[in-house]
């Protein structure tokens, strides 16, 4: 036969064990209860929350610096090993110039487009003046 | 209750603090250094900086010798997965023989090598195909690779380097510790993609300084084609070509054949090619030398052009041996004629007049026996006998018994081509963008003749050229003074002298301003056509006529074609029949062995050096002929040695340049007379 469960306190709490002490809630009605307006704890609260922003502001400006250093960082390591390249590349140019302005070479050009040596003294060198006109050297 | 959790929190808390603090203290300090390591071995990256080695140029800024960066490969054998697999895949890489390198990849895994250089400075497109393999045992290096872009030109002035860029030879080996750069190292802190993030200096880099040289790339050229040209068609051993600026002693050309190509590894074969004829193998200079010899009688007897010599019919006895002109016949001639002709028993002649003391001092004024002291390594002082036998004073008079290098004779030249100084020769323009100054510091100026006995040895030298042995060497528009020189070759085995000549030619033009010296010599020449006259005059005329036109020098006498007649008296043999037994100059090395390596201070008038930094005038001030008559100005013209084109008639008014100024090379006054 089911024993029927005796029909338990709402307001009772649960027994501790062993102990035969019971503790029941008290029973309060808040329906009636007014929020009084403090100005004083309003005002503590914004500023509770300004103080956090401006924190994480100021950390927030910190840390900027250094994302900024490192991303400078990254822009001039990349800057400096271009500047190596461009130096080599520089160095391979002038030695290219420097092969295709061959004595030799130049010589055999001139005599494929029928070119001769000037006689001495034939060669007269153009300057520019002051007033921008170029004129012959003599 | 409740104390007793709290109890156990706080020890779990502890407990946990302390663990965390063991660990942070073995990290940070017990083991602190290796993980530092490991941080830096895979955040750091270490970028080498390079300094590369100077460029060399010649006087127009065009490079000379260049280096520039390479890409060299090495693997590590031991972490090859398989050794057949990777030389296959390397030796189509890098298009090298498969079999060589895997043998050498064995050896090294077998004695655990860790480090194997495949190959050294490859290609852009061999890197790039190695980069795009991505396997951790191939290894790529970057290293300078010296070259030469001009190939063989100077190549005998600019030397070479080796596999470390050390220089071995020329310019690369004399100036080292100049050119030679130093490397410097980066440490860069990376990213997970490699990427740098900030770097930090270890070493600078100190790049070499670079070197400019008095060379003139031009005319270097036409001196390197025409000694070639000359030896091949006169079937010589080798040649040489000297261009020298008198007054400043700057060498625009210093010409070697055989020559080689320094972007090439030297072959054993290569070591005659390889020698700079023209700085470290002495010769017999023949009758070339008779230029010294007058100059000396100039100076020291009363012997003037006109003075009458004794030729005696093209023989003359001497002690133990015959000498033989060789032009029969010579009687009684004047001792510019002697210079003309080339006559050997006049040369004697004189060089007894002289006696032997003056003759060894004026020698030795000349700087012969001596090293110039260029900035060149292996260079040769030649040889002067100190202890002189019975016939020598006759011998060295006429250029035997005395051995010259063809710089020495461009530098003894310019004594009479610059109004009588010895100026050293000299390489080098400027060093690290510094001009370097003309002449040494601290050594006074050496005046070796008097200014009369230089204009009268210009104007006998001029005759060589006119109407003796050095007819070849005559210029369009320019007055030529010169010798020509034909010496037997003495045969060391034999111990006699052979029918192969040393051909040879000094020279200088325009006659009244010298602007540039050329010395041609050409060696194992044979027959007639072997004579200097035939040989070496030609490449004068062509490179000399090349440099003049290059140097823009003002023509100094009417453009006329020059007319050479078709059978040249090219004849000035030095021929000598002596004893065998005795040594011969560049054979023996008894007491007169190396001279001293510092130039001996030549005994003669000294005139005050100039100051450092202050520019030494390049020719004579022109003189104030204002007021003067034709006449007065003609005779002052002439004993300064000018040339004058007068205009007009009656007394100078207008002249230029105008006085005080300092004429340059060649440079003609002009003088407009009116009443």
């Amino acid at each position: 036969m089911a024993s029927v469960r005796a029909e338990r306190d709402p307001f009772q709490l649960r027994a501790l064990p062993h102990d035969d002490v019971f503790f029941y809630c008290k029973r309060i009605d808040n329906s009636r209860l007014v929020r009084e307006h403090d100005v004083r704890a309003h005002g503590a609260c914004w500023g509770a929350i300004g103080g956090a922003a401006a924190v994480l502001v100021l950390l927030a400006g910190l840390l900027s610096f250094s994302v900024a250093n490192t991303v400078a960082g990254y822009k001039l390591q990349a800057l400096r090993a271009e500047e190596r390249k461009l130096q080599d590349e520089s160095r391979t140019l002038d030695l290219q110039a420097a092969e295709l302005l061959r004595p030799d070479r130049l010589v055999e050009l001139a005599r494929k487009q029928n070119m001769v040596t000037p006689s001495s003294q034939q060669v007269f060198h153009l300057e520019t003046r002051a007033d921008g006109t170029v004129a012959m050297v003599k | 209750m409740v104390e007793r959790r709290l109890t156990w929190l706080v020890r779990i808390v502890l407990l946990w603090g302390a663990a965390i603090f063991l660990k942070l203290v073995s990290l940070q300090v017990l083991h602190h250094q290796e993980y530092a390591k490991k941080a830096r071995m895979r955040q750091e990256l270490v970028v080498p900086l390079p300094g590369p080695r100077g460029t060399i140029y010649d006087r127009s800024g065009q490079p000379l010798a260049m280096s520039v960066p390479t890409v060299s490969v090495y693997i590590n054998p031991l972490k090859v997965p398989d050794l057949e697999v990777a030389s296959d895949l390397l030796a189509r890489a890098l298009h090298i023989d498969r079999t060589p390198l895997d043998d050498a990849m064995k050896l090294a895994y077998e004695n655990k090598r860790g480090f194997l250089w495949v190959k050294r400075r490859i290609e852009p497109d061999e890197a790039k195909c190695l980069l795009d393999m991505h396997r951790e045992w191939i290894f790529l290096e970057q290293e300078p690779q010296r070259h030469y872009p001009k190939g063989t030109l100077a190549a005998h002035v600019l030397g070479s380097v080796d596999f470390e860029e050390t220089g071995n030879a020329g310019i690369e080996k004399s100036l080292d510790g100049d050119l030679r750069g130093e490397d410097g190292q980066m440490r860069m802190l990376t990213d997970v993609k490699r990427r740098g993030i900030e770097s930090q200096l270890d070493a600078e880099a100190h790049p070499g300084a670079p070197i400019t040289l008095t060379i003139d790339e031009r005319l270097q050229f036409v001196a390197e084609r025409e000694i070639a040209a000359a030896v091949e068609a006169h079937h010589a051993v080798s040649g040489s070509v000297v261009v020298m600026v008198p007054t400043t002693g700057e060498l625009l050309a210093v010409a070697s054949y055989p020559t080689y190509d320094p972007n090439l590894p030297p072959q054993p074969s290569e070591n005659f090619a390889r020698q700079n004829h023209a700085v470290s193998v002495p010769f017999e200079p023949g009758s070339c030398f008779k230029v010294i010899t007058l100059s000396a009688a100039l100076e020291t007897t009363h012997l003037t052009p006109e003075s009458l010599i004794n030729c005696h019919g093209g023989v003359l006895a001497l002690p133990g041996r015959v000498v033989h002109d060789s032009h029969a016949g010579l009687g009684i001639i004047p001792m510019a004629m002697v210079l003309a002709k080339s006559s050997n028993i006049g040369a004697i002649e004189v060089g007894m007049r002289v006696g032997q003391q003056n003759m060894m001092e004026y020698m030795r004024r000349f700087g012969f026996g001596q090293k110039t002291g260029i900035e060149l390594p292996a260079e040769s002082g030649g040889k002067v006998r100190k202890r002189w036998g019975t016939t020598s004073l006759a011998s060295v008079s006429m250029g035997q018994e005395v051995s010259v290098t063809t710089l020495q004779l461009a530098q003894a030249t310019s004594i009479i081509a610059n109004g009588g100084y010895l100026v050293r020769p000299r390489l080098v323009l400027q060093k690290g963008g510094q001009t370097l100054p003309a002449g040494r510091q601290g050594t006074p100026k050496v005046r070796v003749l008097k200014p009369d006995t230089v204009i009268t040895m210009r104007n006998m030298m001029e005759g060589v050229v006119l109407h003796g042995t050095g007819t070849a060497a005559r210029l369009e528009g320019y007055s030529v003074g010169g010798k020509t020189g034909s010496a037997q070759i003495f045969d060391f085995a034999s111990k006699h002298y052979t029918h192969t000549y040393n051909g040879s030619f000094l020279g200088f033009a325009p006659l009244t301003n010298p602007a540039i010296v050329v010395v041609v010599s050409l060696n194992g020449t044979h027959g007639n056509a072997g004579f200097g006259g035939a040989a070496a005059a030609p490449v004068f005329h062509t490179v000399a006529a090349e440099a003049l036109r290059i140097l823009e020098v003002p023509k100094d006498i009417p453009d006329e074609p020059v007319l050479v007649a078709a059978k040249q008296d090219t004849d000035d043999l030095a021929i000598s029949e002596g004893d065998p037994d005795e040594p011969n100059i560049l054979q023996d090395s008894d007491e007169d062995g190396e001279p001293a390596a510092p130039p001996a201070p030549i005994v003669g008038p000294l005139v005050p050096a100039p100051r450092n930094g202050e520019p030494e005038a390049a020719g004579p001030k022109v003189p104030d002929f204002r007021g003067m008559s034709m006449r007065e100005v003609l005779a002052e013209a002439t004993a300064r040695g000018l040339t004058v084109q007068p205009d007009g008639s009656g007394v100078a008014r207008v002249q230029k340049p105008p006085a005080g100024a300092i004429l340059r090379q060649g440079e003609i006054i002009r003088v407009q007379f009116a009443r």
